[in-house]
Parts: C-alpha cells; structure tokens; sequence
C-alpha cells in the first residue's frame, strides 16, 4: 500500500466502474433505503417511534448531528490554514476539506431535520431571533457557514466535466468565485469558531446540570472538532489514494496535516485532563459527586470515557499521527481516522447522555424521588443513523468520483 | 404462654397500627369538613364559563402585575385533586402532567406531599435557550408557549431546572380522560411536535381581568389548581400588590422556592412541611 507512485495523472474514464464500486455503491443504497423507510415512518408518525423520553428528550440523533459537525471541521481548519497562514501547500488538500466539511454539515441538517419536532418550521430561526439563546447562534452560524461551504465548494462543480460539458464557461465563473476563497476562509473561520465552540455551550451554559455546567465544554468541542475533523480528512484523502492507486498529496503535506492533527488531539487530551482533576478530582461540587456516583453505579460510563474516548480514540490516533514511522505507513493514518471516528461520536454521545441520564433533584427533601433515567435507541433511531451514514459516504464516494478533488495545476 | 403469635386473633402490633389508621382516618376527615366538599369545588369548576371571545393570541399581560403561587407543604395533604384539576383544564393526558405530585421526606424523617406546577421563574432557563422565542416570561410574569412558533428542538426541557416541561412526542386524538369529573376542557390540545408547559390557567386570567376579576379572589380567573384544592394549601395571586392574600401569606410565613441557588427567580413559593428547616 505504501508502493504507490508519486502524483502522476488523476484523469480516469468516468465511464466503466468496476466491480467493487459497484457493489459499494449497492451497499450504500441499502443504507439509504434503512434511513428514508425510518424517516418516512418518523414523519409519518412523529416522534413517539423513538425510545426519546420527557426525561431524556435528546439521544442518538444529536450525537449524528454533532458528530457530523465535527467530523465537517477539517474544512474551516484547512481553509484557514491554506489560505489566511497562506500555507500554499495546504491548498492541495483545501478541496478535499470543502467537500468533506460541505457533507458533514448536510449529513448533519438531515439529522436535525428528523429531531426537531416540526421540520416544517425549520426556518423560523432566521425570523424568530432570540439573541439569548446559544443555540440561536449555533443556527445562524450553521446556515451562514454552509452558505460558505457552498461559495467554496461551487468552483468545484463548475470545473467538473458534467457542468463544463453543458456549460462551457462554468469553469471561467468557477475560477473568478475561487478568487473569493481568502475571504470566505475568513468568514468560514469566524463562524466556524464560534458554533463549533457554542455547541459544548450549548450543554455548559445549563446552569441546573452539575455534569455538564462548565466553562471547558467548548474549548474541548472545537478543540476536539479540529483534531478529529482534520485526521479524517486526512484518513479520506489517504483512503482514496489507495482506490485510485495514486498519489494526491505529497509526503511533505500529509506529514504537516498529521502534524496539525496529532498536536490540536494532544491540546485537546491535555484540557480534557484538567477539566477531569479541576471538576472531579480537585474539587468537589456536591451536586457533580452525587451525580458522577450515579453515573459510575449505573453505567460503565467510566470505562467508555477513559478507554474509548480517551485511550483509543484520542492518545492512540494522536501517538499514530506524531510517529513519523507510522504516519508513513497508510494503515496507520487509515487506523488513526477511524479510531478518532469512533472517538468523537463517542464523546459526543457521552457528553449528552451523561447530562441527561442523571435526574434532577429539584424536591426540597432529602428522599431519592426521582429515578435514574434510561436510554437506548430503538430501530427507527439506528435507521435514521444508519441512513446518514449512507448519505455521507455515498456523497463522499460520488464526489470523489466525479468532481475534480485534487486538479493537477494547482494555483 | 408460648403460643405462637399468629394464633392471637390480633396482635398487640395491628392494634394499635389499626388504632392509628384510624385515628388518622377520623383526623383527615375532621380536618376536611371545615371545608368545601369535593363536589361541591369540582361543581364550581364547573359552573366557569369560558366560552366568550377568543383571547389576544400572543398577549404579553399586564406589567402592574406579578402572579405568583404560594405552595403549604404542612397543609397538603397529597390527594392529588390539584394534578386532576389541571389534566382536566388543561386537557393533559398522564404521561404530560404539567402538574406533578410525589412523596418526599424531610432530614428529620417526615413525610410530605410534594407538588410542583411550572414555577414561572423571572429568569427563565427555558426561555434563554429558546433558538425561537417560542417561550417567554409575559409582563405580569407568567411562562408561556407559542404553540406556532416552538420548532420542537426540546432545549427547553433540557434546560429546565424542575422538569417542568413536556413535550408532545405523538398526536393526541383522546381527551386527557379527566374531564367531567374534574372540570371541562378549556384550551386546545396541542399540535404533535411541539413543547408544553403549566400556564397558570393564563386564559383565565387573561379573560378575567377585563371583566373585573381578580386572579387569586375570583374562582373564575384563578388557576383550576388553586380552586380544587380541598385544604387551601395553594394560594394565587399579584406579588406586586402587598395587600393580595398572597403578598400576606408570603408576610407570615417562612417560605423558600426550589433550586433558589440557581438564580432563576421563581414566582412560586413554598411553605416548608413539618419537621423542615430552612
């Protein structure tokens, strides 16, 4: 796998897929079908198909969603670096991240759109402003950011062969829009900051629960964004050399990405840390003892944050990506992605159950009234995650396929 | 003399537990004829008619005022009419009670009855975290919904301190199955979708005003809960004006409110139960 040549010619016939794709392609049509049967059947019928409770009104599809934001990060940090610390090799990989980024935040709607209990009302955010709420911001951020997505991402499209076909001077506009790139890597930088970060606020402004009420939660959600988003760009990109047989992006650039990745997942690891030894093991808030007590006697919840989260999916990747030996070697960086993969979704499922699972104890007697709550997602809720997944991978797979990722004469 | 226990027609044990059921008994009974009988609060409840004009649909209330709820944890004596009287109002099926009920211990080992309706905090957490304003605090202090506007994103309830809000997970297609026997269905179920939450009966209040009604004094402006409760353990009325029965009662006792290290400044207040310090 690490015998492939250097860059050569990306130019493939479009035509004539071979077999292995095709049965790929049949296998991500499988998992469209498991998500649009499970979301016809949520909106069908609403959401009393999930297992989601008064108790526990947020579970699995917000952990796609935040999830898939992260996972989207590595093109506002790529951006950023191509174009505003004016790393031009990182212009190499700046598609790649676009793209990434732009299925990320649309795998993410699709999520939102089957948990939000009015889909027909998604838009009322840009009508009805609440400047006070932070998921407001997360909103307007979102929709403005993927505006972005979209500017950066339309030379892109214009330059493939399926617009310059029928629109011969779509790649002259495409060129023009990409003179905008710095700007919209500005513009893309500052709203990303701000609602990757304020998703975390999102839980650590909740005042009335001890676990998630902190000032780390978004420092640690766009620290955390970045080192997962970048190493799976990377784990893409690296993925895709391997299928087309070729490579894309020099050692020099795949190092300095790895690079990038390897030392924000250490920050990240080094705040995730403190925020544990200053909350947990420092001090202790009454409140968050009981609670952690609670969580520890009902659920392995230790053993999911301390190996998962933190061994396999942050210290493991970040030691792969540091390695020079072992970010040589594509199974390394390959093994490196899907273990941060793995590790955000994780983390981001931690994160909102460990909050919610826990009760509030809001009666002013001593008594244990309220029980610990429960959640495990039914069929409907794994469908619709499943079909995500399908929709990301199979928007990955079509764009790597037909739009011109990584173009020979780089500007 | 050894005789085994369970050969005595009654032990000295059940005697006196029996004794004490009893005399328990005869007290709560004594301690409800001094009031209204439970048909007739139910038959009051009934006799409000609300069926005039349709109310502003988004009011912000009168800032003179401030409605709050007094709460007597040593008066309650946990029947639950208020939990009823609101599912029946309020059209609010079991699993949504805006309303809730449940038994509590103090330190010192006493039980109490404890109820808890939206609090109606002045600074409200569901109201802070609404990406819609689909929830706000009204002029006179009530929490309420826009039913139009709530895009069903659950914040709210996660961000709530108490609980207290519910969210309509399914269309409902029956009644709460309350009604009749505990008052008649007086707002709109609401749509699939969206959240919910406790109003302080703010239809009643909204409507009563203009006629010259007081919330708190007058059963047809007072929220079915305070109305039903057959011990007066619940007492409504304007924070603002120091001579309301409320503004008294608060004058008069100890009263603290829930999770108050939170700063969310609710309206209602309670009154510790026995055996409670504060």
């Amino acid at each position: 796998m690490t015998t492939i040549a250097a860059p050569t010619s990306t130019d493939r016939p479009i035509s004539s897929p071979n077999s292995t794709f095709r049965v790929w392609i049949g296998f991500l049509i499988c998992l469209l079908t498991i998500g649009v049967l499970s979301a016809v059947s949520v909106l069908w019928n609403g959401l009393e198909v999930t297992n989601l409770t008064n108790q526990v009104p947020w579970g699995l599809w917000i952990t796609v969603d935040l999830s898939a934001i992260a996972l989207g990060a590595g093109a506002f940090s790529l951006s950023a670096v191509a174009y505003l610390l004016r790393a031009d090799s990182f212009r190499r990989i700046a598609r790649m991240a676009v793209f990434a980024g732009l299925v990320g935040y649309t795998s993410a709607m699709l999520a939102l759109a089957m948990d939000i209990g009015r889909p027909d009302r998604f838009w009322h955010p840009i009508l009805y402003w609440n400047i006070h709420s932070v998921l407001w911001e997360v909103t307007m951020c979102v929709i403005l950011y993927s505006t972005v997505l979209g500017v950066e991402f339309a030379p892109i499209l214009m330059e493939s062969k399926i617009v310059s076909k029928r629109f011969p001077k779509a790649p002259k506009i495409g060129h023009t829009i990409h003179q905008f790139a710095p700007v919209a890597a500005i513009i893309g930088l500052g709203l990303s900051l701000l609602h990757q970060s304020s998703l975390g606020a999102t839980y650590g402004v909740l005042v009335a629960r001890p676990i998630w009420f902190k000032p780390s939660l978004p420092v640690m959600f766009i620290l955390s964004a970045v080192a997962a988003g970048v190493t799976f760009t990377l784990g893409v990109t690296v993925f895709y050399e391997n299928v087309v047989k070729t490579r894309q992006i020099s050692d020099k650039l795949r190092r300095q990405i790895a690079m990038l990745a390897g030392l924000t997942m250490l920050a990240y690891l080094y705040l995730k840390l403190w925020d544990f030894l200053a909350t947990s093991y420092y001090s202790h808030l009454p409140s968050r003892v009981e609670d952690l007590d609670l969580l520890n006697r009902i659920a392995p919840y230790g053993s999911s944050f301390w190996i998962i989260e933190v061994l396999l999916g942050g210290l493991i990747p970040a030691v792969i990506l540091l390695t020079p030996k072992l970010r040589a070697q594509d199974k390394w960086i390959l093994a490196a992605a899907l273990l941060a993969f793995i590790g955000i979704v994780v983390n981001r499922w931690n994160v909102t159950l460990s909050g919610l699972i826990v009760p509030m104890d809001w009666s002013p007697g001593v008594a244990e009234v309220l029980h610990v709550n429960s959640y495990r997602p039914n069929w409907t809720e794994w469908g619709i995650a499943v079909g995500v997944l399908g929709y990301g991978l199979m928007a990955l797979t079509l764009g790597l396929r037909f739009l011109p990722m990584f173009p020979h004469d780089d500007h | 003399m050894n005789k085994p226990t369970q050969d005595k027609f009654i032990t000295r044990r059940e005697f006196i537990t029996m004794l004490t059921g009893l005399g328990a008994s005869v007290g709560v009974a004594a301690v409800l004829s001094d009031f209204d009988s439970l048909n007739d609060l139910i038959q009051k409840e009934l006799a409000i008619d609300l069926n005039e004009e349709p109310l502003e649909k988004k009011s912000h209330g009168n800032g003179k005022h401030r409605w709050g709820m007094v709460i007597d944890l040593s008066k309650c004596i946990g029947c639950k009419y208020c939990v009823y009287a609101c599912q029946a109002v309020n059209d609010v099926p079991d699993d949504m009670r805006w309303n809730v009920y449940l038994t509590d211990e103090t330190e010192s080992g006493n039980i109490f009855h404890m109820t808890r309706p939206c609090l109606h905090c002045q600074d409200a957490p569901c109201v802070a975290v609404c990406p819609v304003q689909a929830t706000y605090v009204r002029d006179d202090g009530i929490v309420i919904m826009d039913y139009d506007v709530c895009i069903g994103c659950r914040y709210c309830q996660v961000a709530c301190p108490y609980g207290a809000r519910t969210f309509n997970w399914e269309k409902r297609t029956a009644s709460s199955g309350y009604q009749e026997d505990w008052g008649t269905a007086e707002v709109d179920r609401r749509p699939r979708g969206v959240a919910e939450k406790c109003t302080f009966c703010v239809h009643r209040i909204d409507r009563g005003i203009p006629l010259g009604l007081v919330p708190g004094i007058d059963r047809a402006a007072t929220p079915a809960c305070v109305n039903i409760c057959p011990v007066k353990a619940r007492v409504f009325g304007d924070l603002n004006d120091p001579n309301s029965p409320i503004s008294q009662v608060i004058a008069s006792h100890p009263t603290f409110r829930l999770r108050e290290e939170l700063g969310t400044e609710p309206n209602v207040y309670y009154i510790p139960p026995e055996g409670m310090v504060l």
